[in-house]
């Protein structure tokens, strides 16, 4: 048994070191996704945009003459995984990476990507401090957590909304967002009647819901994510309670008027960047078009999309600076890259890696389950 | 010991001291990883495996550690490994505080209470308990270690840290397992109230085993923060427990050669796996069944106790 | 005070849904001392074949709501009934002479295999179950929001629990059950087919489990992969609670658990809310040992 127990290791070994076939006509672009874990669906979604996006940029030509491939990585949505899922693209001769979702998962591989000078674009990581630590490599797609922070807080003010209740999930997300935007709310004189935690994935919110209501607000202002808000709206309506309810950018899910029911998600507001349909770029359209012919289905979230502009944007920084080196496509990205057409928009990149610009919206389900952009 | 299992034994260790050299980053960094599972199953195995209680919150101890040495590092800018005897002392403080009341339980009653340790401090970190946690998002900006001068920030040089403490744990830990001490601890696995009617003081035991199992964990959190400078409650979820259990019982409880095996199979398979993207985790649930199914008593059974009278004596100290 | 209550019955909603699946727990510890952590994967199980069933044969169309639920129920609970029986052939029974927790640790690798089986045939993003289905009333009773669906899953759950519990006490079967429980050999000796017993077992409990899920899908409307692992855990919890191997003990722990929950997160704190659970959890057990309502179990000698 020994000896058996012994060529299993060595196997394993062999098999993690198992040499991967290097071919010089194809540039290699990671994508670091949660493929597997609770945000699976993201990653997945991440996955399809990406490959989808690789495939029509080689029927094109590819780029600097060769052909894109994609190599992804599954970072399971937690930042151990995600760390090794680092190491692993490092090793795969990839050129830049984008991705990740969390960020938190982001976080864990930052530093692993900066040292061995990777450009990496995460598209779905909002926490502030990512971009402040002074890494020259990193970029995102996503806008940040302060500006959403404002965003929320001057919404509420434009809608007449005096007392508040702040809900979040304790996720380093949604709770940096809360407080951004407790803080803001409190300084213009808005008075926050209730602030607190749920526990995310679970199903029977209603307890919360009855202290909530107890707390009587005017809006309940939730940061977390769309599972939850979809089943808040459903057993709020449930209650026959009438609050308006504001979402974060993780609302922002075509699963969410599922979720809730047609009848319990109306009125619902969020904040979000644009949807791609609410752009009149017709590349944003043709792109959704072709996603739904070949998948039958529409991308899970603008977080997915946003993968996808990071795919693109790492294309145009190959194509710009002329060169696979990290160092060339950063520096083009800080530099040169300027209103380059995104799938999300008009993608410049600040010198932090942050997306300049104002992007979010504010949009409100209406009672068919649209989501209807307003103007305020 | 024979002279060939003394040899596959140095052979095997020349081999893994020798893998960096032949190794990419990537696959260093998955050693990491099993290292540092390694030195936590080796941790639980004497509470789980040694004396036999059941313990399925162990992340907890692993995050008070970690948790330690971070807050020291970042508030108090002291140097990291340092803090090594410091966070391995709370951790095990912790530990004993927390099992003192409920060590008695029988065994699945005390699975659910470690199991709720582990929860309880998860969820008090991810409430910023003390103002001092960082709630969800953690502490971050953690120091790289430094050993003789050395900054050690790159895969392979955190790979001889690691590996070296877990070359130190189990040489510790066979003696340990030889002594007065050891012994005690399997037979209040194997028979309580035999162990008990012998004069074996089993609370005592139970705590010790208890304390230093999760003095252990504790360090390993060092290491943790260490390698990864930042930390958050997510890296200590439930999940990590469950998965410490799985390599202690699968490598066959009480066998050190075998939970090492165990960490090498149960972290190094997923990363194996990875060539099937979505489906990595369902290949991966298979395997365990089938393991478990085919080796019942794990991958190297512990052996009952074959002492011969010199290590007898020794161990009467 | 009104508060209050509609509080306890929010508790006692999601109480019901715990001592559903707390009894699968506890009926195979029962009889095996095993502790099925896949049981609340076959709750998952139930949840999306219940979907699968309810939109691809339609039968609340064909057989009105009150028939087509309850045919769907039965279907459903007969589906992960077998999942069970399967799951305790494959990946328990070989180990049954093992260590106790060379077992546990096979349910834990079955748990990871049975919800990614479900990921990877229907995808990771969230099912909802068609919200036209279910009569959406909400009775206004003495100040208290009691939705109808609400309340009738607080029946359903004791109707079934009412009738596991006479089944158990009063049939010959049950009898042969808790023969079992108590010693296999001796049951054996008398004449009682352990294996059966066992079979009907794993038959019995994740009949319920499914019809637990089968009831959070239709209720709730949202299902993922992954809920029987928040659900499993919580049912766990309360098994031990009520004293792991007796059946009153799981029901009332199910409904002790959902009410310290929605009382915690009422006036304690909603972020601590499951750490409160636990808390008690743990006292209950330094007081009490064995749980609420688990037996004294001498040592043998």
């Amino acid at each position: 048994m020994k000896q058996h127990l012994l060529a299993l290791v060595a196997a394993l070994g062999l098999a993690v070191g198992g040499v991967t076939a290097q071919a010089a006509d194809t540039v290699k672009i990671g994508l670091m996704a949660p493929l597997t874990g609770s945000w699976a669906s993201e990653g997945q979604g991440m996955k399809k945009i990406v490959e989808l996006l690789a495939e029509q940029q080689n029927a094109k030509g590819g780029v600097l003459g060769k052909r894109i491939e994609v190599v992804t990585e599954d970072d399971g949505g937690d930042p151990r995984t995600a760390s090794l899922a680092a190491q692993r693209l490092t090793t795969r001769d990839v050129v830049a990476v984008v991705g990740t979702y969390g960020s938190s998962v982001t976080e864990a591989s930052q530093a692993i990507y900066d040292e061995v000078g990777l450009p990496q674009i995460a598209n779905g990581s909002t926490a502030i401090r990512l971009t402040e630590k002074g890494f020259k490599h990193f970029f995102r797609t996503a806008p940040r957590d302060d500006e959403q922070g404002r965003m929320a807080a001057r919404t509420i003010d434009k809608l007449g909304f005096k007392k508040i209740a702040i809900l979040h999930d304790n996720t380093s997300y949604a709770k940096g967002l809360a407080d951004e935007a407790n803080a803001l709310l409190k300084s213009q004189g808005a008075e926050v009647v209730f602030f607190d935690a749920l526990t995310p994935g679970e199903r029977d919110y209603t307890a919360i819901l009855t202290k909530l209501k107890g707390a009587n607000p005017d809006v309940v202002l939730f940061t977390g994510y769309y599972p939850e808000a979809g089943l808040l709206l459903r057993q709020k309506k449930d209650m026959n309670w009438k609050t308006p309810f504001l979402g974060g950018d993780a609302t922002n899910n075509v699963d969410l008027v599922k979720i809730a029911g047609k009848e319990a998600a109306e009125g619902f507001y969020f904040l979000s960047p644009p949807q791609p349909r609410d752009l009149d770029t017709p590349d944003a359209a043709a792109f959704l078009a072709d996603y739904q012919k070949k998948y039958n289905e529409l991308p899970p979230s603008i977080w997915a999309m946003l993968a996808g502009d990071g795919f693109r944007v790492i294309v145009a920084g190959i194509a710009g600076a002329q060169s696979t080196d990290g160092d060339k496509i950063a520096e083009y990205l800080h530099q040169d890259l300027k209103d380059y057409p995104g799938l999300s928009g008009p993608i410049s990149f600040d010198a932090k890696g942050d997306r300049e610009g104002e992007v979010y919206r504010v949009y409100q389900v209406d009672a068919e389950g649209n989501f209807v952009l307003l103007k305020l | 010991m024979k002279h060939g299992k003394l040899f596959a034994v140095v052979l095997l260790a020349a081999l893994l001291a020798a893998a960096p050299l032949f190794l990419n980053a990537y696959q260093v960094d998955v050693l990491n990883s099993i290292g540092l599972y390694g030195l936590l199953a080796l941790g639980l195995n004497l509470i789980l495996g040694e004396a036999g209680l059941f313990n399925m919150g162990h992340a907890a101890f692993y995050a008070v550690g970690a948790y330690t040495a971070a807050i020291l590092n970042t508030r108090y800018q002291i140097p990291i490994l340092w803090t090594l005897p410091l966070s391995g002392l709370t951790a095990g403080l912790f530990a004993l505080v927390v099992a003192r009341p409920v060590v008695h339980l029988r065994g699945d009653y005390l699975l659910i209470v470690t199991i709720g340790v582990g929860e309880i401090v998860r969820i008090a970190l991810v409430n910023d308990i003390f103002g001092m946690t960082g709630g969800a998002n953690g502490i971050f900006g953690i120091s790289r270690p430094q050993l003789f001068g050395i900054v050690i920030r790159r895969p392979w040089e955190f790979f001889y840290l690691i590996w070296g403490c877990v070359a130190l744990t189990i040489f510790l830990f066979l003696r340990l397992k030889q002594s007065r001490f050891g012994r005690a601890l399997n037979y209040l696995r194997e028979d309580e109230v035999a162990a008990e009617g012998s004069g074996i003081n089993t609370a005592y035991y139970k705590l010790a085993a208890f304390g230093l199992g999760a003095a252990w964990a504790g360090m390993a959190g060092t290491l943790f923060a260490a390698k990864m400078t930042i930390i958050s409650p997510e890296s200590f979820n439930f999940w990590e427990s469950v998965v410490l259990f799985m390599i202690v019982i699968l490598g066959g409880a009480g066998n050190i050669a075998g939970v090492l095996l165990a960490a090498f199979l149960v972290i190094g398979l997923p990363e194996l796996f990875r060539e099937f993207a979505s489906a990595r985790m369902l290949v991966f649930g298979l395997v365990m069944v089938v393991m478990m199914v085919f080796r019942p008593r794990g991958l190297l059974p512990a052996r009952g106790g074959r002492f011969s009278p010199v290590t007898l004596a020794r161990g009467r100290g | 005070m009104e508060e209050f209550f509609q509080q306890l019955t929010n508790g006692l909603a999601v109480g019901g849904i715990y001592a559903l699946i707390a009894l699968g727990y506890t009926m195979v510890y029962g009889v095996l001392k095993l502790i099925n952590f896949a049981h609340g994967d076959l709750f998952t199980y139930g949840a999306y074949l219940g979907l699968t069933l309810l939109t691809s044969l339609a039968l609340t169309d064909r057989l009105g709501f009150a028939l087509g639920v309850l045919v769907l129920v039965l279907m459903v609970m007969g589906l992960v009934a077998v999942l069970g029986a399967i799951l305790e052939r494959a990946a328990y029974r070989p180990l049954r002479e093992s260590p106790r927790l060379s077992a546990v640790v096979s349910a834990l690798g079955a748990s990871i295999f049975l919800q990614n089986t479900l990921m990877l045939i229907y995808g990771a993003r969230f099912q909802v179950y068609p919200d036209n289905i279910l009569p959406a009333t909400t009775l206004h009773l003495f100040g208290l929001y009691l939705p109808l669906m609400r309340v009738l899953i607080v029946l359903a759950s004791v109707a079934m629990m009412a009738a596991l519990y006479l089944f158990i006490q009063k049939t010959r079967i049950g009898t042969a059950i808790r023969a079992a429980a108590i010693d296999q050999g001796a049951a054996r000796l008398m004449g009682i087919d352990v294996n059966r017993v066992i079979l009907l077992v794993f038959l019995m409990g994740p009949a319920l489990g499914g019809a637990a899920g089968l009831m959070v899908g239709l209720y709730y409307g949202q299902i993922n992969f992954t809920m029987g692992w928040v659900y499993g855990m919580k049912a766990f919890t309360a098994a031990i609670l009520g004293g792991i191997g007796n059946i009153p003990g799981a029901m009332v722990g199910g409904l002790l658990l959902g009410v310290i929950e929605a009382l915690g997160a009422a006036y304690l704190s909603i972020a601590w809310k499951d750490a409160i659970a636990f808390l008690v959890l743990i006292l209950i057990l330094i007081v009490r040992p064995t749980g609420l309502l688990g037996e004294r179990v001498a040592d043998k000698i």
